[in-house]
């Protein structure tokens, strides 16, 4: 199964599940990303950094380490 | 006249403080919530025959009360209870911010929706039927725009409005099965808790109690019957409650955002997105970064610097004035020395801080206001999570070598705590200004050949500290390594010109009133230590004395004399006064500053001319930021404190008394600024701990080093 962390810049993916801690998943949760959601990878930093997304309407950092709990599918 | 209390509550980046700039006069306070690292923004407004109280609750994402910021907020809500609720939202990113729109309305407090932002929608193209959502919603929806103060006495007439009519409707909105479910678990409360139910609003009790996450402590009749309508739940949605709640709130969040937003276009180019690709670039970005920060640091040190040397021109014009009037009236030297130099001496190192900071905070809005210091964490963030902190951490640090205290107040862009406290912590380590003029006269006098890497070995040693500190702090205090690092990274916007110097003013205003005050008193108690009793001899004043019963702890530094203490006790109010203290205490003559006796006409001359200059100064200093200009630095060397210098200290001793001035407390200043940052004493004097500790065993280490290579 795929984890947004495979997902290159410039690709995106549908979120199907999202483990690890608690934590990590109820704040993912507020900020929106759901099951089902489109989250579009648009850019990573340097030097294995963390990367940027967008989902709905805006943008959002998060750690590679996060990006491998959120478990999707990717889309065309 | 009646009283109104109005809460304003959002997402961060959604413009709540420049609404509330924008809907007050000047009379903003800042301050902090009790206990706790969070500012707190306050102002009253009178409007029509009522006197509106604006309380700013910290920007949150959701009512979860997981972090410090989601606790004050429902605490706040829960507790006090204002009368109104001003949810403050962003027009334009809707899908997320209706989620916390839901759960306030959860609350059963009459609420106002503000849709913020309003003039960025129009420009994008979004059509949002406002008059729908409010039906949909239950509470009116104004649109507004702080930047262009649009809507703001629609949104004052609709919180009247409400107020009035004391009115708050619940639209259920959940499925209905679900509904039935929240019924059942009032009920459930009604017989087996009923005291909950004065306490909470019923619907936000009904969910909490379903989802778990409620903190009292509930019958196990309760909780048992709780437990049985998760199960079903969970067999019937095949879902965790927790879960489920939050699907069903999105779901209503979907279903408001479809019947009332057009876009004219979908998915237009974002500027945001663009200009991300320049700033976040993978090669580009940390140029840029590093570029913009230098520019940063250079612009708060260097605009600020004429106008720090004209207020102290101003001071001495002030001194001579008084002094004149002082001797008209015949008084004492003692007094005269006590105004001129513990009174005015005290009132000038406060003034001093005022437009650094000033600069500071117009830079700070700017950088947070623009959306950039999301940015600069993204690109830090590889280099600071090793150490347990984000790329927010970089430009208090960074800043701290110019001045520490301007640093410390930089760390309000950073919203952790525990990050925050960390870099706080970290600060006083890095080298300011002050400090380098000991440096540079030190090693004038002793390490003439090898002055450059004399200087950035105290500057290493010093960011070295600062590491191992945070690096212990991280394993024995905060015991965590790594926390998660989710942010957002809001779009580019300009803050308006108004918002940026009215925000500085608030601050340095509070700098004054807070600061000032405490650092008064310190600079008053200190002349009091180094001229009492008045006329003694150097070795005979309180100061003297009492370094020379401390001096012992410093022996095995290399520097265990009464001298280097009191020198020391000095550089503890500020390091700027290190030198002249030295002098004072080992040449013996007072470095004194010239005060001349001017007439009020002359007087009154000199200041407004040299405002003039400090302007033509700033002029200058702003070119050489950009490279233009060359400033000429001053260069003052005194001949007969460094004879007296180099046969007090061997070369050893003195790189180990630079060393202990460089990790000691740097200023008193700096210490106020701590205790009022993380808005706590305990924190202060951790600080102060720290920093004379790793002072100690740091030179310790460094002398007994260079002893023992015979240096």
């Amino acid at each position: 199964m795929k984890t947004l962390r495979d997902i290159k810049p410039g690709q995106s993916g549908r979120v199907i599940d999202i483990t690890g801690c608690e934590d990590i998943k109820q704040k993912l949760y507020d900020l929106g990303i759901i099951p089902g959601v489109k989250v579009e990878v648009i850019q990573d930093a340097p030097f294995g950094g963390p990367i940027k997304l967008k989902v709905h309407d805006y943008c959002l950092a998060l750690r590679k380490k996060e990006a491998s709990c959120i478990l999707v599918e990717e889309e065309k | 006249m009646k009283e109104i209390a109005v809460a304003l509550v959002g997402n961060p980046n959604v413009g709540k403080s420049a609404l509330l700039n924008a809907i007050s006069g000047s009379d903003i306070k800042v301050g902090n919530w009790p206990g706790v690292t969070v500012e707190k923004l306050e102002a009253t407004l009178t409007y029509k025959d009522y006197k509106i109280r604006f309380i700013d609750l910290p920007g949150i994402y959701s009512l979860r009360n997981q972090s410090a910021e989601e606790k004050i907020t429902i605490d706040f809500l829960l507790k006090e209870r204002p009368d109104v609720i001003l949810n403050v939202v962003d027009a334009t990113n809707l899908r997320r911010n209706l989620y916390l729109t839901f759960q306030l309305l959860e609350l059963e407090i009459p609420m106002v929706i503000s849709l913020n932002i309003w003039d960025e929608a129009v420009e994008k193209g979004i059509i949002i039927d406002y008059e729908k959502m409010s039906k949909l919603l239950c509470c009116p929806v104004v649109p507004t725009s702080a930047k262009n103060k649009t809507g703001i006495n629609q949104l004052l007439e609709k919180i009247l409005e409400i107020y009035e009519s004391k009115k708050f409707v619940q639209c259920e909105h959940f499925e209905s099965q679900i509904e039935e479910y929240l019924k059942k678990v009032i009920v459930l409360v009604k017989e087996y808790n009923p005291v909950l139910l004065d306490i909470y609003p019923k619907r936000y009790l009904a969910i909490s109690l379903l989802e778990g996450s409620l903190k009292d402590s509930i019958s196990p009749a309760l909780e048992e019957s709780l437990e049985k309508i998760r199960n079903e739940i969970k067999s019937l949605y095949k879902k965790d409650v927790k879960t489920f709640i939050v699907e069903e709130r999105y779901g209503n969040v979907l279903s408001v955002y479809h019947q009332t937003v057009k876009k004219q276009q979908e998915d237009v180019v974002d500027s945001s997105i663009t200009l991300d690709k320049i700033f976040l670039h993978r090669y580009l970005g940390l140029p840029i970064f590093l570029l913009l920060v230098w520019i940063v640091f250079e612009i708060t040190f260097k605009v600020s610097s004429p106008y720090v040397e004209w207020l102290d021109k101003v001071l001495s014009v002030v001194s001579g004035w008084t002094l004149s009037l002082l001797s008209s009236i015949n008084t004492n030297d003692l007094l005269k020395s006590f105004i001129a130099e513990g009174v005015l001496g005290g009132v000038g190192f406060v003034l001093t801080f005022i437009p650094v900071l000033f600069t500071l905070y117009v830079m700070i809005a700017i950088l947070e206001g623009s959306g950039y210091i999301a940015r600069a964490a993204f690109l830090m963030d590889r280099f600071f999570s090793s150490i347990g902190l984000s790329g927010k951490s970089f430009i208090p640090l960074l800043l701290g070598f110019g001045c520490n205290v301007p640093a410390v107040y930089a760390t309000k862009t950073i919203e952790n705590t525990r990050e925050k406290i960390l870099t706080t912590l970290m600060i006083p380590f890095m080298s300011c200004g002050a400090r380098l003029t000991v440096f540079a006269f030190f090693v004038s006098v002793f390490f003439k050949n090898h002055g450059g890497l004399v200087i950035f070995s105290l500057y290493l040693i010093g960011i070295i500290t600062a590491v191992i500190v945070a690096l212990l702090l991280n394993k024995f205090h905060f015991k965590t390594q790594s926390e998660f690092f989710i942010m957002e990274l809001p779009p580019y916007r300009l803050p308006t010109f108004r918002y940026i110097l009215k925000n500085a003013w608030i601050r340095v205003k509070s700098f004054i009133v807070e600061a000032g005050t405490f650092i008064f008193a310190m600079s008053v108690l200190i002349w009091f230590l180094t001229n009492i009793p008045y006329g003694a001899k150097k070795d005979e004043t309180i100061l003297a004395k009492v370094s020379q019963k401390v001096a012992v702890i410093f022996e095995p530094l290399g520097f265990g004399t009464w001298e280097a203490t009191a020198s020391l006790f000095s550089g503890f109010v500020a390091k700027e006064v290190v030198l002249s203290t030295m002098g004072n205490i080992y040449v013996g003559e007072k470095i004194e500053e010239e005060t001349k006796e001017l007439s009020f006409q002359e007087g009154v001359k000199e200041i407004v001319v040299e405002f003039v200059d400090a302007n033509i100064n700033l002029l200058k200093n702003f070119m050489a930021v950009f490279g233009f200009v060359k400033v000429e630095s001053e260069e003052e060397f005194n001949k007969s404190l460094a004879d007296s210098i180099r046969s007090a200290f061997t070369p050893a001793s003195a790189y180990s008394f630079l060393v202990f001035l460089l990790l000691y407390t740097p200023c008193l200043a700096t210490v106020f600024a701590i205790k009022q940052e993380l808005n706590s004493y305990k924190w202060m004097f951790i600080s102060i701990a720290i920093n004379f500790s790793s002072a100690w065993i740091m030179s310790f280490i460094v002398y007994r080093i260079l002893t023992f290579y015979n240096f």
